[in-house]
């Protein structure tokens, strides 16, 4: 994008730079779709694309930025899910119903972040590995309130999903989306991103340099368990119907993983050219069921091992290191 | 009045479950990899033999003959084509890896074996012993004692011969085993595809005595992480009554609260023992 000197000068008085006003402008497109009667398929595929760009680009705060490879994103997103489906039963709207998911998601990260940040590297992923399967258990065992229908994992039917149209629901992911790459955006650059890099590549350096190690940590962990939080509630506004098998599935990490990996972790657009290529990979492959999984796996695998840096990390060169 | 039967076969399955740790304990310990697809290796394992049962009407046991060679060659492979190539710079890289081996085989089985649930039925897997009021299935007994005969065998490995040694050597420092003239590419792939055999004699054990579909083998990576927590690393006896604790806790849990609870149990005290002492009861360090 090519920008003269008055425009740069004015974009510098509204306190934004060239990438900050590529999302705004590429926002505003989108954000028209609905209204110019975009095909409802259309619609579909940018929205989830918009609800794997957010889980990605949560993911990519604590694996990428910070160096936590969590693999506990389901529990976040199932809570958030369920707290949505729970909430809206119990005849309270929408936002309350996504607000109390927000905050779920906050206080579990918090009791969670007592185990689990004693640990460091690989003990840390396989101790997030732990908790969504006992989520899942969790949900098979207790139902918190009655649903239409009965049985240990049964699941619950979400009411909203009825009364909002698809576009409603479009619009709200996209609102997520680029909330996402805002916050993403505004920590890379800042004291905070700088801090979690430097956590990243060496703790022991940045503990000495005086950042507070285990509260950036625990600041990350807690955005990110926010935006999962927001993803899974727009997710489950759409699919209307959650039961535990699913919505604790490990497919959420893999998504996040995947989309993020091929990206190209610590990178800002890594996750997003990530997303769109998992989403692409998703309706292309959707007939085949489970050969979709195993072929997402063999893709993580061969690019973990011929591009380790990702798209983007590929597209700026081994001179520049991503990092 | 307490089921005695009860106990005795939590502290029997506890030799399972030493045995499904020690493979994930064996790679840990010389590559600091957590390998992922531990336990869907295992159920790999189950899986063919499986179909051997099925096809071929090979006992289980028998059946590992073949399966024990073509798992350490799979573990060769493994380790060869992939942990080895990872490139330096991001750390994260073997695990993503593993993570991504473990998703592959998954829905292998899936799409091969349908997500039912199926079982190594075999002419004795369903005998008891009974001694007076106590009830104990064989295939739990056979766990217990192949456990023992399997870490006795490593531990002989790795204390007596050449090989065994350039492990140990490998795992306490690495770089002084190099420069000792060990060649350590060639240590870590050997203790990969010796961690993949005993993976494949767990999963014969394992599907003798459980049900499996194929989706087991992340509870199953959970139970050898919650041992190797719970026994420390390097510790056989740490391992061995790590396998005792978290097979007494899943069989008192499902004997307590029911059995769709048990492996409820078994998670909350594996995040339990993580946050109250992470470096395990019989840890080395």
């Amino acid at each position: 994008m090519v920008l003269n000197k008055d425009g740069g000068l004015m974009l510098k008085k509204l306190g934004i730079d060239k990438t900050e006003l590529c999302i705004i402008l590429l926002t505003l497109t989108l954000i028209t779709f609905p209204f110019i009667g975009a095909p409802k398929s259309v619609l579909l595929y940018l929205f989830l694309f918009f609800v794997y760009m957010t889980l990605s680009m949560a993911w990519n705060l604590v694996a990428g930025y910070a160096g936590l490879v969590s693999l506990c994103p389901p529990a976040f997103f199932g809570l958030a899910g369920y707290s949505l489906a729970i909430f809206t039963l119990l005849k309270f709207s929408v936002c309350v119903a996504i607000g109390v998911g927000i905050l779920v998601a906050i206080l579990f990260a918090l009791i969670i972040s007592i185990p689990i940040f004693r640990l460091m590297g690989i003990y840390f992923s396989i101790s997030t590995l732990v908790i969504p399967e006992a989520l899942r258990i969790a949900f098979f065992l207790w139902r918190p309130i009655k649903g239409t229908f009965h049985g240990g994992g049964a699941g619950y039917m979400i009411p909203v999903t009825e009364k909002l149209k698809m576009e409603t629901i479009y619009l709200f992911s996209l609102f997520v989306a680029a909330f996402s790459i805002y916050i993403l955006k505004k920590i890379k650059n800042s004291k905070f991103g700088f801090g979690l890099a430097a956590i990243r590549d060496n703790q022991r350096t940045a503990t000495s340099c005086g950042i507070n190690v285990y509260k950036l940590k625990l600041q990350s962990f807690i955005i990110s368990a926010i935006l999962i939080a927001l993803a899974g509630s727009v997710f489950y506004i759409y699919q209307g119907f959650i039961e535990p098998s699913s919505a604790f599935n490990i497919k959420w990490t893999m998504i996040a993983m995947l989309s993020t990996v091929i990206g190209g972790m610590g990178t800002l657009f890594g996750p997003v050219m990530g997303s769109a290529f998992v989403t692409f990979l998703h309706f292309l492959l959707a007939r085949y069921g489970n050969l979709s999984l195993l072929i997402q796996g063999v893709i993580l695998v061969a690019i973990m091992l011929l591009l380790p840096r990702g798209i983007m990390g590929f597209l700026l060169g081994k001179s520049n290191k991503v990092y | 009045m307490m089921d005695w039967s009860v106990i005795i076969m939590g502290i029997m399955l506890g030799g399972l479950y030493a045995l499904i740790a020690l493979g994930l304990s064996l790679v840990f310990g010389v590559m600091k990899l957590i390998n992922v697809a531990h336990g869907d290796l295992i159920i790999f394992a189950t899986y063919l033999s499986y179909a051997f049962l099925t096809y071929l009407k090979l006992d289980p046991i028998i059946s590992l003959v073949v399966i024990a060679p073509l798992m350490f060659f799979l573990g060769l492979m493994l380790y060869l084509y992939f942990f080895a190539k990872t490139s330096s710079e991001m750390p994260e890289a073997p695990l993503i890896i593993a993570f991504g081996i473990s998703l592959i085989l998954q829905n292998y089985h899936q799409i091969l074996w349908s997500p039912m649930s199926r079982g190594l039925t075999t002419s004795y897997s369903l005998y008891s012993l009974v001694f007076k009021s106590i009830y104990i299935p064989l295939s739990y007994l056979l766990n217990f004692v192949v456990a023992i005969v399997i870490m006795l065998l490593l531990h002989i490995f790795l204390t007596r011969t050449y090989l065994g040694r350039a492990i140990r050597a490998a795992s306490q420092d690495l770089k002084a085993a190099h420069l000792m003239g060990i060649n350590t590419q060639k240590v870590f792939a050997f203790a990969f595809a010796i961690a993949m055999v005993i993976a494949a004699i767990a999963g014969i054990f394992l599907g003798l005595t459980f049900p499996f579909n194929p989706q087991s083998g992340v509870a199953f990576l959970i139970i050898a992480f919650g041992v190797v927590i719970i026994g420390g690393l390097g510790s056989m006896i740490g391992t061995f009554l790590g396998g005792v604790i978290l097979g007494l806790a899943q069989t008192l849990g499902g004997y307590f609260l029911g059995s769709a609870s048990q492996m409820l149990v078994v998670y909350l005290m594996v995040l339990l023992i993580l946050a109250f002492k992470p470096q395990g009861f019989f840890g080395i360090k």
